[in-house]
């Protein structure tokens, strides 16, 4: 069997309710082309790792959660605890054990 | 009982008459404070410490050495950093959950000048987590309400309550004479407001949010010029979030609930980054670049890494900011805390709650109903309309069908939620699989649960 990738995705601020409350979660991903093998890509980034959490993990609203083919407004997205955007955004390539996070940010006071 | 309510009504006139005492000592003594803090505190232009330049002990009354020693023992603070704390001006938006706790340490620490903004009344439902409202100050301006007891608090700084609605016409004049400013408010156009505001006035904007069991707290907009001349700029709120979030997707604390003491413990950090920037800590220690996630479910407290300021920002950018614009049209959202009304339905699926009230209890005529409550577990269980199921929204994505085979059983159904905006939701979707003749037989309450404890079950509870 072909190797898997394990990393950890975890949801806060919110955005747990779109995936059935789980606020963290390991999953092994399997080899990108047998998820997806029209992809461009050889290996998982966090745009393939959007599109296997929308069909394996997503339980609530899609819009709530995702807009085009990137996280809707208003959502953190944190590879290992830095903001995706120090990393290359969705182009960024996981690495196993990875920690990425998905923070809805709040505006209550 | 006569002797209760003598009692009563002899106490509140005595209260009456202690505030009107205590509004007459305070006015008389700001009167006094604005003419001695210029001389006492306003140190630089003093020519006893121009004499003695390097010795800035001598800056400090007696009064302010004795009543803020426990933070002045402090390497970190000492008599410098009350000096400066003594003399800051700082500006806290929303009187609430965040706002009460960050402006009793603020008047605790000794800052010189508070000035709170809130358009809201205190109402019950806020006095768990707003601590500076009493259950006396029910229906009063929470401006005032908060200034008062600050005062209590500390009877030696000055107060300013501001008991309007920030927008883009008062905000710039209001924040020019502050430091900078707390952004303790609760939606998404204050917000972006309070951050285009403090990029144009160059001053730090140290933001709290809390909802539920989680808070966030970052410094935004954060400037330093070294000795060199040479600019240090945090990002700002527009650099990290250029875009505001659907509404749909936007918490609030009388919808979704909050724990007192998430934002009172966000609000209290907002505080103490407060105090640090005043005298003088930087970046290197403030939460600026940097964002704390609070998660009280789990105790945990993290500080992730945001990205730096973006050249390209709107508000902060090279060509960016400069001017303030509809903050509630930009966001799409209004300039309060969020209670929509959503019109999903046609008039023919909503009923009211006497229509109801009068369903439910001619059965033998209109046929047999089915009340289904979409609101959570726990609102089902705080009240709930006798004879009513709960099938909680949240949970429909798993038991949709179990519900609409239910709905078979009878001759009706009528959703029902809080205030008539989830039960729609939920109804849509039911109707979206229901066969065209059976329409007419899914319906939801106008107005929710607020609705029926108006018009027709006063004992209902309004939340
Ligand atoms: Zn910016």
């Amino acid at each position: 069997m072909a190797e898997t990738l394990t990393v950890e995705v975890m949801f806060g601020g919110g955005a747990e309710l779109l995936f059935n409350k789980v606020k963290r979660k390991e999953i092994a991903l399997p080899p990108l082309k047998t998820f997806l093998p029209d992809s461009q890509n050889q290996n998982w980034t966090l745009k393939e790792l959007l599109i296997w959490l929308k069909d394996n993990l997503l339980v609530e609203r899609e819009e709530l959660f995702l807009k085009d083919d990137s996280v809707r407004p208003g959502i953190l997205v944190l590879i290992n605890e830095e903001d995706w955007e120090l990393h290359g955004q969705l182009n960024y390539e996981l690495k196993e054990n990875d920690k990425i996070m998905f923070i809805s940010t709040l505006h209550g006071g | 009982m006569d002797r209760v309510s003598v009692l009563e009504t002899e106490i509140s006139e005595l209260r009456r008459i202690l505030k009107e005492k205590e509004n007459e000592l305070q006015e008389l003594k700001s009167l006094i404070s604005d003419q001695q803090s210029s001389k006492e505190l306003n140190n630089h232009s003093q020519p006893i410490s121009d004499a003695s330049k390097s010795s800035v002990d001598a800056c400090l009354p007696k009064w302010a050495i004795e009543r803020y020693s426990r933070q002045i023992l402090l390497s970190d603070i000492g008599v410098e950093g009350q000096v400066k704390i003594c003399s800051a001006k700082v500006l806290i938006v929303g009187a609430g959950g965040l706002g009460c706790p960050a402006a009793m340490y603020l008047a605790g620490a000794g800052i010189g000048e508070i000035g709170i903004v809130d358009y809201d009344a205190v109402d019950l439902t806020n006095v768990h987590r707003q601590l500076l409202h009493h259950e006396s100050n029910e229906n009063t301006s929470k401006a005032f309400s908060a200034a008062e007891s600050l005062r209590c608090i500390n009877s030696k700084i000055k107060i300013t309550p501001y008991n309007v609605q920030l927008d883009s016409k008062n905000a710039q004049q209001i924040a020019s004479a502050y430091d900078l400013v707390l952004d303790c408010s609760d939606n998404v156009p204050t917000r972006y407001l309070l951050n285009d505001l403090c990029v144009m006035l160059k001053i730090p904007l140290i933001s709290g949010s809390a909802l539920k069991m989680e808070g966030q707290l970052t410094i935004y907009g954060y400037r330093r010029q070294d000795h060199h001349q040479e600019t240090y700029i945090g990002p700002c709120y527009r650099c990290v979030f250029p875009t505001p979030p659907p509404p749909a997707a936007v918490g609030s604390c009388s919808a979704h609930g909050v724990a007192g003491p998430v934002p009172g413990t966000v609000g209290t950090l907002q505080a103490l980054e407060a105090i640090k920037y005043v005298i003088g800590r930087t970046e290197r220690h403030l939460l600026v670049g940097r964002m704390l996630l609070f998660d009280g479910e789990d105790a945990t407290f993290r500080a992730v890494k945001l990205r730096p300021r973006r050249p390209a920002c709107v508000a902060c950018g090279d060509r960016g900011g400069g001017r303030l614009i509809d903050y509630e049209q930009f966001c799409n959202a209004p300039a309060k805390e969020k209670d929509l009304d959503l019109e999903v339905l046609p008039p023919e699926n909503r009923v009211s709650a006497n229509e109801l009230n009068v369903m439910m209890n001619n059965e033998e005529r209109g046929g047999r109903h089915l009340v289904v409550d979409v609101r959570n577990e726990q609102e089902y269980a705080m009240c709930h309309i006798q004879g009513s199921v709960n099938y909680p929204v949240e949970n429909l994505h798993r038991n949709l069908e179990e519900l609409i085979e239910k709905t078979k059983e009878f001759d009706g159904v009528v959703f029902v939620c809080r205030r008539g905006n989830d039960s729609q939701v939920v109804a849509k979707k039911v109707l979206d699989v229901t066969d065209k003749e059976r329409w007419s037989k899914v319906k939801d309450l106008v107005g929710g649960l607020h609705s029926w404890s108006k018009n027709v079950d006063p004992d209902f509870p309004v939340y």
